[in-house]
């Protein structure tokens, strides 16, 4: 049974572009239980892990998605035509985090946070989507508000914003450093 | 609170460490002139900068992604306690990496001298005598410290990010072929609500002078509207935001079509795209769009 619905959902998985969601199998699969989907999902993605595959599932953003091995980044790129994906500077990787662990935040917070005007590094997540403007905080000149996006999770790799180390799991990676 | 460290160089006492305050920069060891580094690597050093600053002082600023960054570099070159910062020394240390620069540029710098500033006001609160301690346990350094805490989490989860970042750039998923528009330029910026909201207020602003009309009974629909909307962008493939809906004549018209194109952007049926910031907002069909009617 399970196997059946793993081959069912490596199906699903392999025609989504965007991570498929839990939410989204109940809606394409209301008669199966989240209880049948779980383990079979698991199931999936060991199989992959397990095989010598050049792709394997990963759990970004909520949802599941295919994706290659990172031995088959040449081949790929050269497929695609892209020399290398574009990384971002340290000016904006910084407000980035900045962004992601105050959230939600104003530009003048996180200026605050950096010591630095941040006004350039945000338009340029903002354009990178990495961050959203979610409202206006209610405080005097109303500023706008920020905080990540999904697709902050997909190009950490991650699942969750929960996934990112906490602030106890910083504080021990920075004496790790200074060790 | 013991004080352990005395002496700010100030313009009244020059540090001896500091060759003199009319002196030219020249005598300094600074291997390039600060004035030729090109702006763009100001703009966006290289990660990584900061570790190549064990150099002494023939770093420049600019390595530094500000003055928290410089500050923490000194408090690990210095191996101080973050939670007991030696004001003095901290300051005397940060105005000698300032003293270099032989010109500040004010619009990249200032937030330098302001940190400079408010170490120096940190001291003259712990040095000044006051007749009642005003609150005896706070430390005027405490709040600095807080901040300097803060940030180096924040340059920590940087390193963090740096190295999924770098993970994530040898994989690929399918998503990455589906761009948007794929032929059309990485530059150009999906604008967000706020910016087309932002845009027909500054068109009805505009329109507020023009005098007032008589007011036809007309029977609008928005499904007729976004028909419209539709024929025209195929027939001229984009629209000018702004230039179509000041179009209109009334009012009423002109908001039922601001909906009806947030409605289109919504359905993602349209795009809207600024091209550079502070251009004009484009309105354009999605090109998947064309490709789901053909399935149909």
């Amino acid at each position: 049974m399970t196997e059946n619905m793993s081959r069912i959902l490596e199906a699903l998985i392999f025609i989504s572009v965007e991570p498929l969601t839990a939410a989204k199998i109940a809606e394409v699969l209301p008669e199966v239980s989240p209880e049948e989907i779980e383990p079979a999902l698991r199931d999936l993605v060991a199989q992959y892990e397990a095989s010598d595959r050049a792709i394997r599932i990963v759990q970004t953003a909520g949802g599941y998605v295919f994706s290659t091995k990172p031995e088959f980044d040449p081949p790929v790129r050269k497929l695609l035509q892209i020399e290398r994906k574009k990384k971002l500077s340290g000016q904006a990787l910084e407000a980035l985090s900045a962004v992601a662990y105050h959230q939600p935040v104003t530009q003048a917070e996180i200026a605050a946070i950096r010591g630095v005007d941040s006004s350039y590094s945000l338009h340029t997540l903002l354009e990178n989507k990495l961050i959203k403007i979610v409202g206006r905080k209610d405080a005097p000149g109303r500023p706008l508000l920020y905080r990540t996006t999904e697709k902050f999770l997909t190009y950490f790799g991650l699942n969750a914003i929960e996934d990112l180390p906490s602030a106890e799991e910083l504080k021990k990676l920075m004496q790790e450093e200074s060790a | 609170m013991p004080i352990d460290d005395h002496q700010i160089p100030g313009p009244g006492a020059p540090d001896p460490r500091i060759p003199g305050g009319e002196a030219p920069a020249a005598e300094l060891v600074l291997p390039a002139p600060p004035s030729e580094t090109p702006p763009a690597a100001l703009a966006a050093p290289a990660i990584g900068s900061s570790a190549r600053a064990e150099e002494g002082y023939q770093i420049r600023l600019g390595m530094f992604e500000g003055p928290l960054d410089l500050l923490l570099f000194l408090i690990k070159k210095k191996k101080i306690d973050i939670q007991d910062i030696p004001i003095a020394i901290i300051t005397r240390e940060y105005l000698e990496y300032l003293s270099h620069k032989e010109r500040i540029n004010l619009d990249r710098e200032a937030e330098f001298l302001l940190m400079a500033a408010l170490l120096i006001y940190i001291k003259s609160q712990i040095l000044l005598p006051r007749e009642q301690p005003v609150e005896p346990d706070i430390d005027p350094r405490k709040e600095l410290v807080d901040r300097l805490v803060d940030f180096q989490r924040i340059k920590a989860a940087v390193g963090v990010l740096r190295e999924r970042e770098e993970e994530q750039s040898q994989v690929w998923r399918r998503a990455a072929l589906t761009a948007p528009l794929p032929e059309a330029d990485l530059d150009l910026i999906e604008v967000s609500l706020f910016d087309l909201a932002e845009s027909f207020f500054t068109m009805l602003q505009r329109r507020q002078g023009e005098s007032l009309q008589v007011i036809q009974g007309k029977e609008l629909s928005m499904d007729d509207k976004m028909d419209e909307i539709v024929a025209l962008l195929k027939e001229h493939d984009f629209l000018d935001f702004l230039e179509y809906l000041g179009a209109h004549d009334s009012l009423e018209e002109a908001l039922l079509a601001f909906f009806c194109l947030l409605e289109l952007i919504k359905a993602r049926l349209v795009v809207a795209i600024q091209e550079q910031l502070f251009h004009t907002i484009k309105v354009w069909l999605r090109k998947e769009t064309s490709f789901a009617k053909v399935n149909e």
